[in-house]
This record gives structure tokens, C-alpha cells and sequence, in this order.
């Protein structure tokens, strides 16, 4: 018997439809039937991974009671004096990495090879202020948000967005930055998300036009594994230069 | 990066830089499954800390050979916070938060499901770049091998073997690490 090719079943599992014959095999060949089912499940997963991007880090709180825990236990291990020190520094929590969404497909298309795997969320901290302001908005909150919420954005020279936001309700999800076509309010980037921070660098996908997406929006997103829009925005401002 | 047998070594040892790099690299996946399963922060960052506490205590039972240390870490989470919604069910205060939570049988959002993804999550991390960027288009964009092949400008045959061993990875990943691979063979149930 011939069985289906390994290649054909990822096909299968992700985006096609199998044809006649293959229909066939499937019904009679248990094997390929579960290898597909396997990598239907695996492809099923992996989408909804995609809101698991850029998870929020524990507050340092939770450290401290697990470490004031520990702490006896460790003490008895370390008894032996010369305790080796790590081969590194101590490990930071790991970058958030925004979520990559590209409804805008042909627009983005350079941006997805150009941005990705690049770091792309830099704290802004400690940064000479050197930057060359290319565009700015004041955020003000929507009707439904606490009147102090604000914010307010910097478009830097080398396709970077600075966002600095206040008072923002607080979330079961996380907040996401848009930039969407006012004209068109179904066209919109998801430039990443604030992972908790009151300021954040996000990168800006070159070839973005900010003339047409004007509009920059964060939103209240739950983690429910759509990508997109929650249709909850929390603060809106259109960007000048 | 330090690998999980490395950091499982140090542990042994006793060290506790090790498991605040196991904190660092793994905590956020920690809350966020105890956040889905108990629905509300405190308790999650709770689970949070006596998930970590036990990995402590525990870390002798951490074997490398039969998994990684997220899968291991979220195992513990995974009890801890059934443990904690069955003392909570029987806890007036918090019944009605337990109550909602359980109304709709979501079988997406069965402990075990969202250790999966959480796992596969983390695989999704530590592969090569180029496949992981094709699976993010094939998976998040639901992009076709040769509008994936455009998009990135790869030639269409090293999109289809970068998918291929992408998802060999998930796969072998999810069922080292997986909450419900076991399970899944006796059918697709819908039961919690
Ligand atoms: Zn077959």
C-alpha cells in the first residue's frame, strides 16, 4: 500500500483539503489517518499559541515569597564555603516578543522578513535622547474609559514608535497597540503590546505609510487566541508630524 | 542559555540562581496557566509561588531524560491549581467565582489543553528561525506553503521541509511534554 507522503500530510493538516483518492487511503490506512489527526491537533495548537506571545512576567512579589521560602533550605545547601558562581550574570526575564499580525499582507510582506527575529521591544530606559521625532499623538481615553487614562507617542527616526501610556484600566488580557487607517477603520498593524509597561519602544514595519495609518489605538485584547481587533479600544490619538 | 539538564544540575545542587533563572525563563507560562484555571490573579500568583516553592523542595524528581522543565513545571502548576479550585469549591467566598468558571465546559480550556499550548508554545521559541517564521505564517496568517514561499522569499521546496520539520518538532515536543497526547488516541472526547 501506498501510503501518503509526508509532506502531503502537513499540506493536509494545515490548509488543504484531501482529494478523492486520498480520501480513499485515509478510510482504509489507520496509520496516515492518525499521523494526520496528530498533525491536525499540533497545527490546532501552534494557532493558538499566537496570543501567548509576550506573556506578562510574575510581579517581582511572588519572587520574594518563594525566595523568603526557600531561603532556609538554601542556606543549609550553601553550607560548603566556595558556592560556584554562574558561568553568566543572573538571567533576565525574557523580552517580551510582540505578537506579529499582518492583515495587511502586501504591505507587510517586506516587513515580516525585514522585523523578524530582530528584537524588537526595547525599554526605553537609559536611552540618549537623541531621537529625531518624526510624528507625535496625544492618546485620550474613549468615552467608556476613566477620564485620567492618557498617553501619548513619539514616532522616532529609524521606524521606531515610543508609547507612553497612563492610568490605563487595568486588564485580564493585555493591551495592544494598533495603527489603523481612519478611513478604513477595518485596515489596520498590530505594532505589539505594552506587556505591563508604562513605556515601551515598539518597532514600526518599514514601508508602513503613517499618513493613511494615522490613527494609533490601544486596545483591552482577552487571551482568546484571535488575533484580531477586540473591537475594545481604550485610547485613541491621530498622529502629526 | 542554559540548557535544562544544566540548570537541573544546579538545582541538585542547590542552587538558587538556578531557579530564578528557571523562574525568569518559565514563571510568566506558570501564571498564566494557573490564571486560566482558577480565573482570578491572586490565586493564580498563589499557584505561582507554591508551584515554585515545590519545584524546589521536588527538584531531586526532576529527571532531564523524561522531559523538559517547563513540561515539569507545569505538571506541579497543573495540581496545585486543581488542588486549589477543589478547596475553593468547598469555600463560600470564592464558589461563585468557581461556579462561573465551571458553567461553560470549554474543552478548549481544560487544564490539559492549556499545558499543550503552553508547551508547544515554548517549542514554537526554540526553533530554528527560519522555521519558526514559516510556521508562524502558516499557523497565525493561515498562509499556503507558496504564498508562504512569497511572502518570505524562500524557494517553495525549503518552506515545505522548514513546515515539515517544524511541525516534527511540535509534534515530538507535544508528546514528550503534552497534557493530553495519551488521551487523545482513545478519541477526541469533550469531557473535562
Ligand atoms: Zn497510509
Amino acid at each position: 500500500m501506498q501510503h501518503l507522503d509526508p509532506d502531503r500530510l502537513v499540506v493536509l493538516a494545515l490548509s488543504e483539503e484531501p482529494g478523492p483518492s486520498e480520501s480513499d487511503h485515509l478510510d482504509d490506512c489507520p496509520g496516515c489517518r492518525g499521523d494526520l489527526a496528530t498533525l491536525r491537533d499540533v497545527a490546532d495548537l501552534g494557532a493558538e499559541g499566537q496570543d501567548l506571545r509576550g506573556l506578562p512576567t510574575p510581579p517581582e512579589h511572588v519572587w520574594q515569597a518563594i525566595e523568603a521560602e526557600i531561603a532556609p533550605d538554601v542556606a543549609r545547601a550553601a553550607a560548603p564555603a566556595g558556592v560556584t558562581e554562574l558561568a553568566g550574570h543572573r538571567a533576565r526575564p525574557r523580552r517580551p516578543r510582540p505578537r506579529w499580525l499582518t492583515p495587511l499582507l502586501a504591505a507587510a510582506a517586506a516587513a515580516v522578513v525585514a522585523v523578524a527575529g530582530t528584537v524588537a521591544v526595547d525599554r526605553i530606559a537609559g536611552r540618549a535622547p537623541v531621537e529625531q521625532v518624526e510624528a507625535r499623538a496625544t492618546l485620550t481615553p474613549l468615552a467608556t474609559v476613566p477620564a485620567d487614562a492618557s498617553g501619548s507617542v513619539r514616532v522616532l527616526s529609524g521606524g521606531r514608535m515610543q508609547i507612553d501610556v497612563r492610568n490605563l484600566p487595568l486588564t485580564t488580557g493585555f493591551h495592544e497597540v494598533w495603527l489603523i487607517d481612519p478611513d478604513d477603520l477595518s485596515k489596520m498593524v498590530a505594532l505589539g503590546n505594552l506587556a505591563d509597561q508604562p513605556d515601551v519602544l515598539l518597532p514600526v514595519p518599514p514601508g508602513t505609510d503613517l499618513n493613511r495609518y494615522r490613527l494609533v489605538d490601544v486596545s483591552d485584547e482577552p487571551h482568546d487566541g484571535d488575533a484580531t481587533h477586540s473591537g475594545r479600544s481604550l485610547l485613541r490619538g491621530t498622529l502629526t508630524s | 542559555m542554559n540548557s535544562d539538564d544544566e540548570l537541573a544540575e544546579r538545582l541538585r545542587d542547590g542552587d538558587d540562581k538556578a531557579l530564578r533563572m528557571v523562574y525568569d525563563r518559565h514563571g510568566a507560562a506558570v501564571l498564566y496557566l494557573a490564571q486560566r484555571l482558577l480565573g482570578n490573579r491572586a490565586d493564580a500568583e498563589d499557584v505561582t509561588q507554591v508551584t515554585f516553592v515545590a519545584a524546589w523542595t521536588g527538584r531531586d524528581s526532576y529527571d532531564p531524560q523524561r522531559g523538559t522543565m517547563l513540561g515539569w513545571l507545569l505538571g506541579i502548576a497543573r495540581r496545585k491549581a486543581v488542588d486549589r479550585m477543589r478547596t475553593a469549591a468547598r469555600d463560600e467566598r470564592v464558589a461563585e467565582t468557581v461556579r462561573a468558571q465551571l458553567a461553560p465546559p470549554d474543552e478548549r480550556e481544560t487544564p490539559e489543553r492549556v499545558v499543550d499550548r503552553l508547551v508547544v508554545a515554548d517549542e514554537m521559541d526554540r526553533l530554528p528561525e527560519e522555521q519558526r517564521r514559516t510556521l508562524e505564517l502558516a499557523f497565525f496568517d493561515d498562509l499556503t506553503h507558496p504564498q508562504i514561499a512569497a511572502v518570505t522569499g524562500l524557494p517553495l521546496g525549503t518552506v515545505k521541509s522548514h513546515i515539515r520539520r517544524g511541525m516534527a518538532n511540535l509534534r515530538r515536543r507535544w508528546e514528550v511534554d503534552g497534557a493530553t497526547f495519551g488521551s487523545r488516541s482513545a478519541g477526541r472526547t469533550r469531557a473535562l
